[in-house]
């Protein structure tokens, strides 16, 4: 006989089991709005390269947050990154040594977000909100507010993010699968997995094991912001031109990602594969209410209102079935 | 007295700001020795003790190890040198699973071509041997999340990760404080087992009873000083919570 309530129990180990739901009930209810368009190849690849962009962004942000902190400058480090690319490739610099000195540039950033927090005490929230504004700022300044193009296409932006097929599948969707994959190794098969969930519920007591708490800390800062330079560099293949304001509000879109994800706040508890699943949910969502012709208006009311029922999912779960003896 | 101290403290010196919550302290340990390490809130005993797992370094005195002068500075130092200490907040991580908790800090690792992972399947079967050693049967495995675990099962996790590692010190701070009477029973016999096994042990308590059950010799500590440095046959439960009470007025009366 199959005792459905240990079933329950044993999925609701998962953090990915909430999203999960989530995403099989909107999809449904998508699917039966517009049952001709919505469970449709090209329907799954547009969400699937809406996904990837801010999937990847909320990859890195996902793997900070378990570590128990935040970062609000990715916004802004994903508008940077292609910003100054574009600025070095279009006065004759390769875009490939371009890219990786902005990587390394991004990384740098956030390191600095990591240190600035830990060693002042003050909260990542704050720290990486002042990140946010400055770079912003800079990044208007060096532009007065003008979008740049990119000149001259260059074969690496086939690879970031180029077009495969004619359905709209782009390379941007295994860059997605490819970052989620390597996080969600790192997180499960290695020791410093272990040390990142351990320093995300308590940092202390992970210090007190042996754990190089601020270490561990800094350095999945540095990896936020990586991401959000590399997500950046595939919105700028795709458009082939950024614009100043690119990725504002993208800091909470990718937040909400990973909360519907299953991540905590608090930290210590979440997954990469879930992370994954929440920022195609959003993507899903947005897709799903273009087919179905809603107004544009109500993406975002819609998107606030599935991360209070998700979130308040989520949570119970946790309760009930995660810490609770 | 041949053989020299395990451990061995002098004059140790901690100072927070103008308090002085050590005030040149003598402290030493012997092998297969049991310390009681007692006295009053505030008498310096969590200090003392997080200065030898390196979580502290002193402002002065000095600190000997097998005979060796050494400086911890951090509690992965104090650890590799085989000093082992069970927190009374146990330092336990709730939302791991027990086997990663029993391994946090030094996973055992494994070698998959250039790629260095998680020896998973060797934290489990250890995990589980240790759950059997120390008696924990309930959980049926290791891969279960430390928040199942009930007080003294966490108690038990907690001194069996630490034996596991082969110690040479173990320092149990407070670990019967919120104990059944069974549960403390199963405590005392654990701390018991260990000195059999050559290791020495220091037990910090507020529960005389507890310590005098198992102890070897009991220190007392009060305000910063040792006040009494007692061999636990020559003395009385009472007369130890006397000492305690009046901050050694009763040792100097008799």
């Amino acid at each position: 006989m199959v005792d459905s309530k240990k079933i329950l129990r044993e999925l609701a180990q998962h953090p990915e089991f909430g999203v999960l739901i989530s995403l099989v009930v909107l999809a449904t209810a998508f699917a039966s709005i517009t049952p001709d368009k919505f469970l449709t190849i090209p329907t799954l690849y547009s969400a699937l390269t809406l996904a990837s962009e801010l999937g990847v962004v909320t990859i890195g942000i996902a793997f900070l947050m378990i570590t128990g902190e935040f970062d609000l400058s990715v916004g802004s480090v994903y508008a940077l990154v292609p910003m100054m690319v574009a600025f070095m490739v279009n006065s004759g610099v390769d875009m490939l040594i371009a890219s990786i000195i902005m990587l390394l540039v991004a990384f740098g950033i956030g390191l600095l977000n990591g240190v600035i927090t830990i060693k002042t005490g003050i909260p990542s929230f704050i720290t990486t909100l002042g990140m946010m504004m400055f770079l912003r700022g800079i990044l208007l300044a060096l532009t007065g507010g003008f979008p740049v193009r990119l000149e001259n296409p260059h074969w690496l932006i086939y690879v970031l993010n180029g077009s495969i097929g004619t359905e709209g599948l782009r390379t941007g969707a295994i860059w997605l699968v490819i970052v989620t994959a390597i996080f969600s190794f790192i997180l499960d098969w290695t020791p410093y997995g272990n040390w990142t969930f351990a320093v995300g519920a308590s940092a202390e007591t992970a210090r007190e094991l042996g754990v190089p708490s601020a270490k561990v800390k800094i350095i999945n800062f540095g990896i936020s912001a990586l991401m959000a330079g590399l997500a950046g560099l595939m919105a700028f293949s795709r458009f082939r031109i950024v614009d100043p304001t690119l990725g504002e509000g993208l800091e909470l879109e990718a937040i909400t990602g990973a909360v519907l994800g299953g991540c905590l706040l608090t930290g210590g508890y979440g997954s990469m594969v879930g992370s994954f699943m929440g920022a195609f949910l959003i993507a899903m969502t947005r897709v799903g209410l273009v087919l179905a012709k809603a107004p544009a208006y109500w993406y975002r009311a819609f998107i606030g209102v599935i991360l209070i029922i998700a979130t308040i999912i989520n949570m119970t779960i946790v309760r009930k079935f995660v810490t609770s003896g | 007295m041949g053989e020299a101290p395990l451990l061995e403290m002098r004059g140790i010196v901690k100072r927070f700001g103008h308090v002085e919550a050590l005030r040149g302290v003598d402290f030493h340990v012997n092998r297969a020795e049991i310390v009681g390490l007692v006295g009053d809130n505030g008498a310096g005993k969590s200090t003392l003790v997080k200065i030898i797992v390196g979580v502290y370094q002193p402002d002065e005195g000095e600190i000997y190890f097998e005979g060796r002068r050494v400086q911890f500075k951090s509690p992965r130092e104090a650890r590799d040198a085989g000093i082992e200490i069970v927190y009374q907040h146990l330092a336990l991580i709730d939302l791991l699973s027990i086997s990663r908790n029993i391994f946090l800090g030094r996973e055992p690792v494994k070698k998959i071509g250039p790629i260095t992972i998680l020896d998973k399947h060797l934290m489990k079967n250890e995990a589980w041997r240790i759950l059997q050693d120390i008696g924990v049967k309930r959980i049926r495995s290791p891969e279960e999340r430390v928040a199942k675990l009930s007080g003294g099962e966490r108690q038990s996790v907690a001194i069996g990760r630490a034996m596991h590692f082969k110690a040479k010190l173990l320092i149990l701070d407070e670990p019967t404080a919120s104990l059944s009477v069974r549960e403390t029973r199963r405590v005392l016999d654990h701390i018991l087992e260990v000195k059999e096994q050559g290791v020495s042990v220091i037990f910090i308590t507020h529960n005389i009873y507890h310590v005098y059950e198992v102890a070897d010799r009991i220190v007392v500590l009060d305000h910063g000083r040792k006040i009494a440095d007692l061999i636990k046959s020559k003395v009385t439960p009472e007369e130890v919570i006397e000492i305690i009470r009046t901050g050694g007025e009763s040792l100097r009366a008799s």
